[in-house]
């Protein structure tokens, strides 16, 4: 599933990233990479979320929430 | 021994690197543009015991690529001879994000100090860090500091000092648990903290190879071949190697990935109750980010910023006004007591005090709009604002932290197109910058306000509201069309780190403050004084001399050629055109300008206004060419320091052109419809 579609308060892992290659060297460098568990924190009707990666929260558009792919980890 | 140390401050966004920094240096900065790009550079000195210490505020950033200005920047300047040591600011209450870039930076062979900043934080948290650990695992000292409560700041300058001529590291006391079954032929875990995998390693061996026979002149031959193997456009351009054999393709996922094996090594080891995690800010965003209360809450906290700036502000403004008058009433008496020449008062008076200090009047508004903007800033709200408003910037092809300078453009059209350096692509810095001005800034209240009254009577106050809204819909409208046309929406996405809430710090905000009031003087003296005796001087002196009556002087001239211009949109008197050039200096000086070419003394006072308004009704001026030069003023070209700002944050003298003309083009359009339109009800 896409980051966009997730729920709040939810713990994902991310499995892919399908996004421009500047904007995913950007993720990669906060270490956002195939792997890392993220913490969905806040969403918005249009697809726009806070999320929290290695301890740090950040917010990101819709464009870049769809492009991030996750799965639900137990 | 006398020694001159220079030291580079380095470290994430957010992580109280220029905090740290201020604590040292106080407000004594030189802030310049780094060479060729608009990237801030802070530069302070201070004494240590005998020594001279030259610091550096290189730009915040998370990683030491070459793919922005920033991290570009940063780069280039650590691995110049200009740096002696780098002291690395950390946030150690988020140690695992702020790492990726020490591991960065050890790797390129400089002397790096560690300052873990926040430590206060930390205890706070009951998280403790083992500093003891930590630099075996790194090879490079690490000092435990608070920059808000200002402990630990000796003891880090005393190691940097030290430290300074340490480019190996020091001992280090680490495997990684992958590294049993390890082949490579190198044990590197005793040279180097961050120890890649055989088969990144084995590449390293055989690039810096090559790299010794081209280059033997390079001095770090590791961190180079590192880069190649990323394949960073720069080192590859600068250090080309032909082995297409090694570097079978771009090893920058892994070698990111690695260092982020190795972080959560270090963190495991190194930090102790991390999983104690504060829940205050996520309590905070929960109501200032939420769906539906979060833009409600941000339009009451701007209501807030504004009242403050315009009631308080205007009511300590009025004092200033006074004391202007005070000033230009003595320095008559003074300059006429001395038997100065009436050109010379003229100029003093008429020209300079009226000109400049009818800007400083506007201190007060400035002052407390900063204050507040400060204060939004340094509590960490001002990225949420960004998020909050993501959704309905998008829609006019911008992401939501191009709101922030537009947001800034109601206080100062100046450093709101300042303001537009944070976003990350050119193309929407210079959308932001075109639309920034149509946000009526105060200087263009003095405007509203006069002819508003005077021809618009009981409804004053709405037509002056009407202004704001109208450049607000011009700005969207532009944008929207903009975007429409270059029919690309998709890089504007919105990525911005949102910082613990904190309660902002007294001394930060001072000195954010300053600088903004600085600058605010600085243009005051320079921009405005000249614009000021400019604009005295056409208007007084005429192809005859000296002139008495002004519509012989150069200004009167200048005013006839540019009337059938403005002829159209019901402006066409020279006095009129004459006061909208003088605008460009500054907006304010509109009014100024048609009360001195009016020949009216006090145009504020309700003689002086009935005067003009008998004056104008002469030659049919009435209230729809008064809306028409409203709209007109709103509109047309900003002032000349907005002018001067779009130059330098575009770097591009035919951007500031086009953007002069367009904004010139839509003034003329609406004011033509207005006019036009008006006529005929």
């Amino acid at each position: 599933m896409r980051l966009s579609e997730g729920i709040s308060g939810h713990i994902y892992k991310v499995i892919g990233i399908q996004v421009e290659e500047n904007i995913e060297r950007r993720l990669s460098a906060l270490g956002l990479i195939s792997g890392t568990h993220i913490t969905l924190l806040n969403k918005k009707r249009k697809g726009a979320v806070i999320f929290s990666v290695r301890g740090t929260r950040f917010a990101i558009g819709k464009h870049i929430a769809d492009g991030i792919l996750v799965e639900v980890t137990v | 021994m006398k020694e001159e140390l220079n030291i580079g401050f380095i470290g994430n966004p957010n992580c109280g690197k220029t905090t740290l920094f201020n604590a040292y240096t106080g407000a004594k900065l030189k802030v310049a543009n780094w060479p060729g790009v608009t990237v801030e550079k802070k530069e302070g000195a201070m004494k240590y015991h005998e020594h001279l210490f030259k610091l550096v505020d290189l730009p915040g950033i998370y990683s030491l690529t070459s793919y922005t200005m920033e991290e570009k920047v940063s780069r280039n300047y650590i691995l110049s001879d200009d740096v002696d040591v780098i002291i690395d600011v950390v946030d150690a209450s988020a140690l695992e994000r702020n790492l990726y870039l020490t591991l960065q930076l050890i790797e390129l062979g400089k002397p790096v100090v560690l300052a873990l900043n926040m430590m206060d934080i930390v205890e706070e948290r009951g998280m403790e860090i083992d500093m003891h650990r930590l630099p075996e695992m790194l090879g490079i000292p690490a000092i435990g500091v608070s920059a808000r409560k200002k402990t630990g700041l000796e003891i880090l300058m005393h190691a940097a000092s030290h430290h300074k001529d340490h480019s190996t590291p020091d001992n280090l006391v680490h495997q990684h648990k992958s590294d049993k079954e390890s082949k490579h032929v190198h044990n590197h875990h005793e040279e180097y903290a961050m120890v890649y995998s055989d088969l990144i390693e084995d590449k390293i061996d055989l690039i810096i190879e090559e790299l010794q026979t081209h280059y033997p002149h390079l001095t770090n031959f590791r961190w180079h071949a590192i880069k190649l193997l990323e394949m960073d456009p720069e080192i590859m351009e600068k250090y080309p190697i032909n082995r297409p054999d090694i570097i079978d393709r771009s090893y920058e996922k892994d070698i990111i990935n690695q260092k982020y094996d190795f972080i959560e090594e270090i963190i495991e080891e190194v930090v102790v109750n991390k999983s104690k995690q504060v829940a205050t800010t996520d309590k905070i965003d929960n109501l200032l980010t939420h769906r539906f209360l979060g833009l409600p809450i941000f339009l009451g906290i701007m209501a807030i910023v504004f009242f403050l700036t315009f009631t308080v502000g205007d009511y300590l403004k009025g004092y200033l006004e006074i004391l202007l008058e005070w000033i230009s009433g003595g320095a008559t008496a003074g300059l006429e007591a001395v038997g100065a020449h009436p050109m010379l008062i003229s100029l003093i008076v008429d020209g300079i005090i009226a000109g400049v200090g009818g800007i400083l009047t506007f201190l007060p508004n400035i002052f407390i709009l900063f204050l507040a903007l400060a204060f939004l800033e340094d509590s960490g709200y001002m990225s949420r604002v960004a998020y909050v408003m993501d959704g309905i910037m998008g829609k006019i092809g911008l992401s939501g932290r191009a709101f922030i300078p537009m947001l800034l453009g109601f206080g100062c059209t100046v450093p709101a197109v300042m303001a537009s350096r944070t976003l990350e692509n050119r193309r929407d810095r210079l959308k932001t910058m075109l639309v920034t001005p149509f946000m009526s800034c105060s200087a263009r209240l003095p405007i509203y306000v006069l002819f508003s009254e005077m021809f618009f009577k009981e409804h004053a106050m709405l037509v002056a509201y009407s202004m704001y809204v109208i450049g607000i819909v011009v700005a969207i409208l532009v944008a929207f069309i903009m975007s429409r046309v270059e029919q690309v929406g998709s890089e504007n996405s919105l990525l911005i780190e949102l910082p613990e809430y904190k309660a902002p710090n007294a001394r930060s905000i001072a000195i954010y403050v300053w600088e903004k009031i600085r600058d605010y003087l600085t243009k005051a003296g320079t921009t405005i004084f000249i614009a000021s005796v400019i604009m005295w001087m056409i208007s007084n002196i005429g192809p005859t001399g000296f002139v008495t009556d002004m519509s012989e002087s150069f200004a009167a001239s200048i005013g006839k050629v540019l009337v059938p211009i403005f002829t159209p949109i019901g402006l066409g008197h020279w006095q009129i055109v004459v006061a909208l050039i003088s605008g460009i200096a500054a907006k304010e000086i509109v009014v100024a300008s048609c009360g001195v070419l009016y020949g009216i003394g006090n145009i504020n006072s309700e003689q002086g206004m009935s005067d003009i308004v008998t004056l104008l009704a002469a030659t049919g001026f009435g209230a729809v060419n008064a809306y028409a030069l409203m709209v007109f003023c709103l509109l047309y070209v900003p002032c000349a320091a907005t002018i001067a700002t779009i130059k330098k944050e575009s770097d591009s003298r035919k951007y500031t052109l086009c953007a002069v003309a367009f904004q010139l083009g839509v003034a003329w359009l609406m004011a033509f419809l207005v006019y036009q339109v008006g006529r005929l009800l």
